[in-house]
């Protein structure tokens, strides 16, 4: 049995194009907050970069742990 | 307006008492200056006033009614501003203070009115939208007394209101609460002298959770009114001055000492002996100065002495 | 009203500070991913390396897969965020002194903390529903229908399970001083329930037993035993009325 990895992407595009859309939504909202956030806990290039790259998770614990009010 | 008068008010934090008996009578409409070392109760006992700490015994009546079950009813004519007041961050001024006007029930016309008064009043008309996370100290206090003033108290508890203003700052909320005594009765706490003594009318000195002594603010410094000697001393006495000072304490006619720049202010017991005292220690030790005069006391003099923390 | 001026108070705080949005965001991909998973779990283990060998082991998932990854899923997700979003809700309040200046007006202090838990319970209630929402349409999708009542009734004891960690934790966040303590015994708390709850009869009786019900109902068995039900509608009540308590009588 030969599955190409594409072909299931491709099958389940409308499913999954949601769940990209809302995760790029929340790194959007995350990177906007920590830009124009005046301090962050901890330096801010770092959000920066934990925000982008680590889906999901890093928006979340970003907005969680990473504000200082 | 509102009477307030405290009987034998009593509250312990672990072993220290706090408040000790406490009896204070403040009249309506008048503007009560609260003074007193830290850790004098003053603190503890605006707190009980405005219902956030219970006293362990004694009793609080507002006008005529007593408190001891107080409610949103007496609330509803408060004002209070704790040391620091602190705000959600999140909010921007005029949230906030449209949020107070909402607990106090203003309906929604009177309440903006209410809230663009305050805020010109406070002068943070020009940051109304900005977030309250961003503002500095000064801006903060003025919110703070914004915040209580938003129901028109017939009370209002004002715990340090100007300690963290800067000197225009400080001028300006001290005519703010002048203007006040018509309006209700205020209560502020203070361990600066000075604003006490230039707003106050009535003036009340704990010490160690007890009243030391309370009175009309005029009374005070007529019953109290031996003159203090200030002098000025020149430039070059400025290494000796330290020395002098000391001697200065050890004098039998003089109570108090403090300095300030380049003038001693002396309190004294008697002006004739203490002069004779001071100038004959001056000869003697080459000290020179140029200017002694005979001056009113001051409230600072009255407080030294009644609380005991100088000599 | 005293408590509708704090709860707008309080759920406009959850909208700016972005709990609102975290909530709802991370339960709704919750609900999107989790049916998608358990159906692809054959497929993503022949993309692994030596996965291969493993594809003729795994049964062709079945609704029941979906259902369980998604009961799973938002609980897990669901009283984490409910613990990290209510651990600090009394304490820092208290901490900071905005209580304070709040509670010297004419604020009840039970509407102040009533109103705490009713916007958390309103944020919660929200996100739930939205993922149920999704999880039944991509379920429906890649595996068929699913009596919708039942569907309704799952997601009602999940948020109701929520429900219970939020109060624990608002009285705990009444008890303390630091919200890190208050969550630290949430999470206690919830090891003790699972500790006790793994004892041999004796589960049912707890809020765990909001979970395992759902399960039951879903696959399609009847559910008699309702007892954590009302187990789990006494710990609320009894934590919020013992935080008022305790609350009414604090210094501030």
């Amino acid at each position: 049995m030969e599955i190409n990895p594409m072909e299931i992407i491709l099958k389940y595009l409308p499913l999954l194009i949601p769940i990209a859309l809302l995760q790029f939504g929340l790194m959007i909202a995350a990177l906007v907050d920590v830009i124009r956030r005046e301090k962050t806990k901890g330096p801010k290039w770092v959000w920066i970069i934990v925000v982008v790259f680590i889906n999901l998770f890093g928006p979340i614990v970003y907005f969680i742990f990473g504000r200082d009010e | 307006m509102n009477s307030v008068k405290i009987e034998d008010l009593r509250k312990k934090y672990g072993n220290v008492n706090a408040l000790d008996g406490l009896n204070i009578q403040v009249d309506s409409g008048s503007v009560f200056g609260f003074l007193g070392p830290n850790g004098a109760g003053k603190t503890t006992t605006l707190r009980i006033l405005a219902g956030l700490a219970q006293a362990d015994s004694g009793s609080i009546f507002f006008g005529s009614e007593n408190t001891s079950k107080s409610g949103t009813d007496q609330k509803a004519r408060l004002g209070y501003l704790p040391e620091e007041p602190a705000f959600y961050g999140w909010m921007s001024p005029r949230e906030y203070l449209d949020y107070v006007g909402k607990i106090f029930k203003l309906e929604a016309k009177e309440r903006q009115l209410r809230v663009d008064q305050l805020l010109e009043k406070s002068g943070l008309k020009e940051a109304a939208k900005r977030r309250i996370a961003g503002f500095s100290r000064g801006m903060r206090q003025r919110l703070g007394i914004a915040q209580a003033l938003m129901n028109h108290p017939s009370l209002l508890l004002l715990d340090e209101p100007v300690s963290a203003l800067d000197p225009a700052g400080r001028k300006e909320v001290l005519e703010m609460i002048e203007g006040l005594s018509s309006e209700c009765t205020v209560i502020m706490s203070s361990h600066i002298l000075a604003d006490v003594e230039r707003v106050c009318d009535t003036v009340g000195i704990i010490n160690k959770g007890k009243l030391i002594t309370q009175a009309k603010k005029q009374d005070l410094l007529d019953r109290y009114a031996i003159p203090a000697l200030e002098i000025t001393t020149s430039n070059g006495s400025a290494s000796l001055m330290p020395e002098w000072k000391l001697r200065l304490e050890k004098l039998p006619a003089i109570t108090g000492v403090t300095v300030e720049g380049y003038r001693f202010h002396l309190a004294v017991k008697d002006v004739h002996t203490s002069q004779q005292e001071v100038m004959q220690d001056a000869l003697h030790h080459n000290v020179t100065f140029e200017k002694l005069e005979v001056v009113k006391p001051s409230l600072e003099d009255i407080f030294m002495q009644l609380t005991g923390s100088l000599k | 009203m005293n408590f509708i001026t704090a709860f707008n108070k309080e759920f406009l705080e959850q909208r700016r500070t972005r709990k609102f949005l975290i909530a709802l965001v991370v339960l709704v991909l919750f609900g999107m991913t989790s049916p998608l998973m358990a159906k692809m779990t054959p497929q993503i283990m022949t993309m692994v390396p030596g996965g291969e060998a493993f594809v003729g082991m795994i049964p062709e998932p079945t609704i029941n897969d979906a259902v369980a990854q998604y009961i799973k899923n938002i609980i897990q997700f669901g009283v984490l965020l409910a613990l990290v979003f209510t651990m600090g809700s009394i304490t820092i309040e208290k901490d900071k002194g905005t209580a304070a200046m709040i509670l010297s007006k004419p604020m009840p202090r039970g509407s102040f903390l009533l109103a705490k838990f009713t916007s958390l319970a309103l944020t919660f209630i929200i996100a739930v529903v939205i993922a149920g929402v999704a999880a039944y349409y991509y379920t429906y999708f890649l595996f068929g229908q699913m009596n919708i009542l039942n569907w309704i009734t799952l997601n009602g004891l999940i948020v109701l399970y929520i429900l219970v960690y939020i109060a624990i934790t608002l009285l705990y966040s009444t008890l303390t001083r630091t919200q890190y303590v208050a969550i630290g015994l949430s999470f206690g708390t919830l090891i003790f329930l699972g500790i006790l709850g793994s004892l041999p009869g004796f589960g049912i009786n707890l809020p765990d037993a909001l979970i395992s019900n759902a399960s039951l109902l879903m696959s399609g068995y009847p559910v008699t035993n309702w007892t954590g039900l009302w187990v789990s509608l006494g710990i609320i009540v009894v934590s919020i009325t013992t935080a008022w308590l305790v609350f009414r009588k604090q210094e501030l």
